[in-house]
């Protein structure tokens, strides 16, 4: 191979490097340099401090890590159970008008936002599902509370955990099942026996992804969070530490945190799913 | 018969769950879509109209204007750079190959606030000529590119190489075969990543907030957040998201009429 053929794809590959080097990488170490800083003086004569990272992990911001994993646990939870009965129909019964469900998996793709603003609605005296929170058995303690936003997010990160479970269904060799009803087993034991534990990685990817992008939510805990998961909330924390603050060097440590933690539940579950990326 | 029968009742449970749970995932556009052509008269009563579209004319289109300048830039050079470079890791095999895929990734797997935070922070401190138009154009082409890279990455790989070994057989050069048959071929598969990026692009508001007070530069999606944390339950507001969302299904929908559902498989979709 001479020396033209080995930098040719180098070549190909050049623009998106850089771009990824200049506009992820740099950031991202800046943040990581920014978070040992105090308040905002990276920006002028840097104070390095490691009481950021002291204070994250000091009991003061243990409710705040118990807000965001509640909310988001319970979430990727809600989208299992929903969504690999919806995966398993979507790849085994599902014929007709398949594209047609496909294509509704994109909507909640276009943004918590709307998602949060629907939900409000959703939920307010008068709205569709308004009888959850107005009958004598009210399932919600109050209207802007946790299992709202719970519901919320769980829409918002539905496709993510449908798609990894889809994935391994499809994978699934088919004649496997088949042999375990030849061998005897009925339908129900094939299930649990066969098509169960042969998606597991895929159901665990789900969950994970579920967690991954649950942590980046913004919207929906503000908007349908009510006070405590509103101003608790991990995500948000970033945002109005960081504008309103101006405690730059809080909110980047609460950032890498969250980077670090999101960059490893992602690896988990790729591990897990073998390569179903998003 | 029986078998048969117990079939059929299988299929219509199936049938209505998956109807269920698209209404659970249309419900909050649905509700957005019907509040806003509400209107609720001094007497309580509410009626059916438009109005709410045509008051949010003057100040909320030029935003709409700007989150469309910027998603189309964005698949402008998401396109250049992400083509190519799909094409250069499908066909070469170099060594570290997966690692650099993975790094080009990592984008994808840092929460959007972070990374937003991660921007501002690198914008005020070393790229300052960035604190406008193009800091949006930096942020969304970094952090979608991957989108454009996994789907020409399906494309290319769908795409039998033996296509390009023939044109080239019969005397087309490097670029003619590339031009010629390369990427018409994968044509289809490159409209799919272009879709993501401009659903996701022109949606995106994380970003767009926090680059929204450096810059003075205010989205679409950003208006409809502020509006909505300042008074929520205006029909106008709801107007205003109810535009950006048909626009966006406007977009989807074009495009599954056209290309299908083909390539957003195993990307995006099972």
């Amino acid at each position: 191979m001479t020396t033209y053929e080995r930098l040719k794809p180098l070549a190909l590959l050049a623009p998106a490097i850089a771009l990824e080097v200049g506009l992820f990488f740099v950031p991202l170490s800046l943040l990581a340099i920014a978070s040992v800083t105090s308040k905002d003086s990276f920006f002028f004569t840097p104070v390095w401090t490691l009481s950021n990272y002291a204070d994250i992990f000091s009991p003061a911001y243990t409710f705040d890590f118990e807000i965001t994993f509640g909310l988001i646990i319970a979430a990727a939870f809600l989208d299992l159970v929903l969504g690999f009965p919806f995966a398993y129909i979507m790849t085994r019964r599902i014929r007709k008008y398949q594209d047609v469900f496909r294509a509704i998996m994109l909507v909640p793709l276009f943004g918590e936002l709307y998602i949060a603003y629907g939900f409000y609605y959703v939920f307010l005296p008068g709205g569709p599902l308004s009888f959850l929170f107005s009958s004598s058995i009210s399932l919600f303690k109050a209207l802007y509370s946790m299992p709202a936003a719970v519901v919320a997010l769980a829409i918002y990160t539905f496709p993510f955990s449908v798609y990894n479970i889809g994935i391994s269904l499809q994978g699934i060799d088919r004649s496997i099942e088949e042999s375990a009803r030849c061998l005897g087993a009925g339908s129900m034991r094939t299930f649990v026996s066969v098509t169960l534990p042969m998606s597991l990685p895929g159901i665990i990817g789900a969950w994970l992804v579920s967690i991954g992008w649950g942590l980046g939510a913004f919207a929906i805990p503000t908007l349908m969070g009510g006070a405590v998961v509103a101003e608790r909330m991990l995500s948000v924390e970033i945002y109005s530490i960081a504008l309103l603050r101006m405690d730059f060097g809080m909110s980047s440590a609460i950032g890498v945190i969250l980077a670090i933690i999101a960059v490893v539940i992602f690896y988990i579950s790729l591990r897990a799913s073998r390569g179903a990326l998003i | 018969m029986k078998a048969a029968s117990f079939e059929r009742v299988k299929d219509a449970i199936s049938y209505t769950y998956v109807l269920l749970i698209s209404g659970l995932l249309l419900l909050p556009f649905m509700v957005i879509l019907m509040r806003s052509v509400t209107l609720t008269l001094p007497d309580g009563t509410t009626t059916f109209s438009i109005k709410p579209y045509f008051d949010i004319v003057q100040a909320f289109w030029p935003k709409v204007y700007l989150s469309l300048s910027i998603a189309i830039t964005t698949i402008l050079i998401d396109t250049a750079i992400g083509v190519p470079a799909a094409y250069a890791l499908v066909r070469y095999n170099f060594r570290g190959k997966r690692t650099l895929f993975t790094l080009l990734n990592g984008v994808w797997y840092v929460p959007g606030i972070c990374y937003a935070l991660s921007l501002i922070i690198t914008y005020y401190f070393l790229y300052k000529w960035f604190l406008g138009y193009w800091g949006f154009i930096g942020a969304y082409t970094c952090g979608f590119l991957l989108l454009m890279l996994m789907t020409c990455i399906v494309a290319f790989r769908y795409l039998d190489p033996c296509y390009e070994e023939s044109a080239s057989c019969l005397g087309a050069g490097r670029l003619t075969t590339f031009f010629r048959v390369t990427l018409p071929l994968v044509g289809p598969g490159v409209s799919a990543g272009i879709l993501l990026i401009f659903v996701l692009s022109f949606n995106e508001f994380i970003t767009a907030l926090l680059l929204n007070l450096a810059t003075k530069l205010q989205t679409a999606p950003v208006r409809v957040y502020a509006d909505v944390t300042r008074a929520r339950v205006l029909p106008s507001i709801s107007a205003e998201a109810a535009v950006l969302q048909l626009i966006s299904l406007a977009v989807v929908l074009i495009y599954l009429k056209l290309v299908g559902t083909k390539y957003l498989r195993g990307v995006i979709l099972i």
